[in-house]
């Protein structure tokens, strides 16, 4: 019933429809053609051989660390509440786990989006920091920075 | 053998080694050889010499210069079959098939034994169908070579096409006694399946029957053992046993239709309680068995009770199959050419609707009202796929409005499922807006560009909304590099390509493309009828000999396929058009501006066009006749401006009349090109022959009408039967009341209103326009056809029911808009 595929230049634009309807952010050419090009770090989401959500990572090596960043994770609507976000969330976790040299986990969320807080704070995700202003043209402009840290705790 | 100039040892030794250099293909040796033996003048015009020659010329392309030498030689040598047959080998090269048989049996007269000559023989013969030549031919064959399997085979299989049946069998069996068959011999499985074939084609169904229990530890293919014993069972009609064959086979596969009326057919089910106690049974035996379940609402349902149960029926299977999605649309399709079925899955649909905007899912077992399950019990997909089928249905009934809202409510749900932007631009399509239907094929398309099928569909929506370009380059997608789709497509044989770009020229008018177009799809069915030419030998010698005939069968009737018949008709119809329109000349000059020209200048210009049509027959003539060898590059504008198109319309019917007699199409086309022709018996034969078919067919109805209103100039008798004919065909009634009665009897269906008008107005003119206007005003057009509607306003435009003034026209056009929403037409 669920299963996950790959992003093509055959199926992107089921990619873009997707991510149209479900953020309110829109994404440009640029985010389309890096897609492309991560491999396994992007991910269409199949429900009945339907694409009902899609999840894009990318590295990010910014503040001198080596993190795995996640620009986008979401699902349709009446799609939601059926382990689509939590079997896309978990692929990421064994990529993360494969690649072993990966410092943390993180993504932005908007302030308001109280069910992406608990969805992400239940597989250990913690908020760190909250940058204000950081959307341009909606409302609340505020997002959460939450992240989750890939490093055993040294003792 | 014996030549009027036989050589000497030195040139008979050269001779021999051509013939050896042709068959291992060293053409420049075989010429050298050849060159040495003419450049002797005592043999310098020896015919079988030069016959070789030239047969080696023709292997390395050098036609005409093959041609000369094997002339000449024959010419030199009229007693020698080695000529004759060089001849007929040159022939058949060219498809000349006719002449080439006609060479082969002059060489034989000169050596009636020669093998190859008689095998070569008999392919042409079963090629061009001469099958009673084919047949003497193999017993000859079987005669000079009874060792060989291949000539016992060939002689029965000749037999067989000419049904002397009994022949046919005792040279089979004959063969078969002289079979050890090792085990698992697929051939000789074959040969058996064949020889049953035979028996049963020949009614000796005891003999087939005893036949196949005899030999059935030989026979391998065990289903067509089954189908074949089950065949001869019911055919013998002993029911209870084949019944037992048919469940057996049903085991094996549940889904074949077949076999399914074969079981009604054993178990004396006439009734359609019987049978539905018979699709119960099955149903409950085979738990995942689509077929039973889909065959029962086809059924008829005639009284209130059966009624009831055909309504219980489909609600189970619909609820079971909403989860399919689009596919389950396809499998009701078929019940909507019964209205109260229609109003059926209508009522069942909008109530499925209801339950889901209720909160209850209609695909999941109905759970008790107070059901302690959570409360989301709607799977998420359920909305998805009421919707979907909601859309088909309203589509399918002409309510394009509905349809729309029930595809937008479905992508609002799910943007992301191509299959709802196909159905999009489907219900576009059948609204009437070719345009815009095009264009959601293209978003469509451009969601999955890796699908080949979304590719052609969204190819196809081009083309039909005249976007020819484009088509090509969205068909360039998939095809060959570095060529033009066009041509590649057309190299492929992709026959609904052409005939689509054929039809989108005829729209536009463009003629000779459309012409083009048709002219190459015909090329390919003979392309198609020359590819048997290989299997004669290879069947024969690999034992398939059931497809073998299944194939020569198929190849009979190939012309009756649906793109064969839809070029032609289209052809017909676009030669009709330029018979009444002839296109204009390359000057382009049209009525008006001839008047500027003086009275010599005019006549100049009409004796130049004269002479470039009558150019246009002789090259159309002599194309048709280098056809056969030499396929010519077609050029449209030389195909438009033929200066008999009528003719050439002729030349199209005569395969329709043949191979689609059953299509009203053909008889209606053969109407039209003989009343242009001014042959009133012909006329009548084909409405006759609508007539047989569809009664009440509109354009009949103009047909006879237009037939009994005209006068023809013939013999008394020709008038007398003609009288006669009509007057039956009208019922016994005389015009005015046929027209009438037409009337009434049809007043709720635009198209034959349409026709009627037309035919009181301009034919019988017992109408005055005005009320024939008035008629059509009042018209209920709200669920009537689309191509009527049109059809109505263009009659109105050109004036036909009187001038209509420009409000009218303005109401009218407004109540067509309401009736068909989505059309393009009416704006």
């Amino acid at each position: 019933m669920i299963a996950l595929g790959q992003v093509t230049p055959h199926n992107i634009k089921q990619l873009k429809k997707l991510n149209q309807v479900v953020f309110p952010v829109a994404y440009n050419d640029k985010f389309y053609k890096d897609v492309l090009e991560v491999g396994e770090l992007a991910k269409l989401a199949y429900y009945n051989d339907i694409v009902v959500g899609a999840v894009c990572c990318r590295v990010d090596t910014s503040e001198g660390r080596r993190r795995l960043y996640i620009m986008t994770l979401g699902c349709l609507a009446p799609y939601r509440r059926l382990t689509i976000g939590t079997l896309m969330l978990e692929h990421v976790l064994s990529i993360c786990e494969r690649d072993g040299k990966l410092d943390a986990l993180y993504l932005h969320v908007q302030v308001n989006n109280e069910a992406a807080l608990a969805f992400y704070r239940k597989f250990g995700f913690e908020v760190i920091e909250t940058k204000e202003q950081y959307y341009k043209k909606i409302e609340p402009a505020d997002a959460y920075v939450l992240e989750k840290n890939l490093r055993p705790k040294e003792e | 053998m014996p030549s009027s100039n036989p050589l000497p040892p030195k040139e008979a030794a050269l001779f021999k080694r051509i013939l050896k250099c042709y068959e291992h293909k060293q053409y420049k040796n075989g010429l050298k050889f050849a060159k040495q033996i003419l450049s002797n003048p005592k043999y310098a015009e020896h015919g079988e010499t030069l016959a070789m020659k030239g047969l080696i010329l023709n292997c390395l392309a050098k036609k005409d210069e093959a041609y000369d030498n094997v002339k000449r030689g024959l010419r030199n040598d009229l007693k020698s079959h080695v000529c004759w047959h060089v001849y007929g080998l040159l022939q058949r090269s060219d498809r000349k098939y006719d002449e080439a048989i006609k060479c082969y049996r002059n060489a034989l007269k000169w050596d009636k034994e020669n093998l190859q000559i008689l095998r070569d023989l008999s392919l042409l013969q079963v090629q061009m169908r001469d099958l009673e030549g084919y047949k003497e031919t193999r017993h000859q064959l079987l005669l000079l070579r009874p060792a060989q399997r291949v000539s016992w085979i060939g002689f029965a299989m000749a037999l067989h096409l000419v049904n002397e049946f009994d022949m046919a069998i005792t040279v089979l069996e004959e063969y078969r006694k002289t079979q050890q068959p090792r085990s698992f011999d697929y051939e000789h499985s074959e040969f058996l399946l064949y020889e049953n074939q035979v028996m049963r084609e020949a009614g000796l169904l005891e003999k087939a029957l005893d036949h196949l229990h005899q030999n059935q530890d030989y026979i391998l293919d065990v289903l067509v053992f089954q189908e074949s014993k089950a065949d001869i069972l019911m055919r013998l009609g002993r029911w209870e046993e084949a019944k037992q064959v048919v469940e057996s086979l049903i085991e094996r596969n549940t889904e074949n239709w077949e076999y399914l009326r074969l079981l009604q057919r054993c178990s004396a089910a006439e009734s359609t309680e019987s049978r539905l106690r018979l699709f119960d049974q099955l149903c409950q035996r085979f738990q995942r068995a689509q077929a039973p379940r889909r065959m029962a609402l086809y059924l008829e349902y005639d009284t209130a009770d059966l009624r009831q149960r055909f309504r219980d029926t489909l609600n189970a299977y619909l609820r079971a199959g909403l989860s399919r999605g689009p596919p389950l649309f396809a499998s009701i399709k078929s019940l909507y050419s019964d209205a109260w079925k229609v109003a059926v899955i209508e009522e069942l649909l909008v109530s499925y609707l209801d339950e889901v905007n209720a909160g209850r899912d209609p695909t999941c077992p109905s759970a008790p009202a107070e059901s302690t399950e959570s409360d989301d019990s709607l799977l998420p997909c359920t909305a998805l796929w009421v919707n979907i089928i909601l859309a088909q249905h309203w589509s399918a009934v002409g309510r394009s409005a509905d349809a729309m809202r029930h595809v937008d409510a479905a992508i609002e749900h799910t943007p992301t499922m191509v299959e709802l932007y196909v159905l999009k631009a489907k219900i576009y399509k059948r609204g009437g807006d070719p345009a815009k239907a095009a264009q959601w094929m293209e978003e469509a398309q451009s969601m999955d560009t890796a699908d080949r099928f979304l590719n052609s569909k969204c190819t196809k929506y081009l083309l039909r909304c005249d976007r020819v370009e484009d088509a090509c380059s969205m068909a360039s997608k998939f095809t060959r590099e570095g060529v033009g789709a066009m041509e590649n497509l057309n190299e492929m044989q992709c026959l609904w390509f052409l005939s689509e770009c054929a039809r989108a020229f005829q729209r536009q008018r463009r003629f000779g493309d459309a012409l083009k177009k048709c002219i190459e799809i015909d090329r390919h069915f003979s392309e198609m009828v020359e590819d048997q030419f290989d299997f004669h030998t290879y069947c024969t010698r690999k034992m398939t000999l059931r497809s073998y005939m299944h194939m020569l069968r198929f190849e009979d009737g190939i012309r009756g396929h649906r793109f064969f018949v839809d070029a032609a008709v289209m052809a017909m119809n676009i030669y009709l058009e330029l018979h009444d329109h002839p296109v204009a000349d390359q000057d382009g000059l049209h009525d008006d501006q001839q008047d500027n020209l003086s009275a010599a200048e005019l006549k100049k210009l009409k004796s130049k066009q004269r002479k470039a049509a009558r150019r246009a027959q002789q090259q159309e003539e002599q194309r048709r006749d280098t056809e056969q060898s030499r396929p010519e590059e077609l050029d449209p504008a030389t195909l438009e401006r033929v200066e008999r198109p009528l003719d050439e319309a002729a030349r199209w019917l005569q395969p329709l009349q043949d191979r689609a007699a059953s299509s009203v199409d053909t008889h209606l086309l053969a109407f039209e090109l003989h009343w242009r022709r001014g042959k009133p018996l012909l006329m009548l034969q084909a409405a006759k022959r609508v007539h047989a078919i569809d009664p009440q067919h509109p354009r009949l109805h103009e047909h006879v009408v237009r037939l009994a209103s005209r006068t023809f100039h013939v013999a008394d008798a020709v008038a007398t039967v003609l009288k006669q004919e009509l007057h039956r065909l009208m019922g016994g009634h005389d015009v005015v009341d046929f027209d009438r009665r037409f009337l009434e009897d049809n007043r709720h269906s635009l198209p034959h209103l349409l026709e009627a008008m037309h035919v009181s107005v301009v034919h019988l003119k017992t109408t005055p326009p005005e009320t024939a206007a008035d008629a059509l005003y009042a018209a209920k057009l709200m669920g009537q056809p689309l191509h009527a509607g049109i059809q109505m306003m263009d009659a109105l435009h050109k004036g036909t029911f009187g001038v209509c003034t420009t409000q009218q026209m303005d109401t009218l056009r407004q109540q067509c808009r309401l009736a068909w929403p989505l059309a393009t037409a009416f704006e």
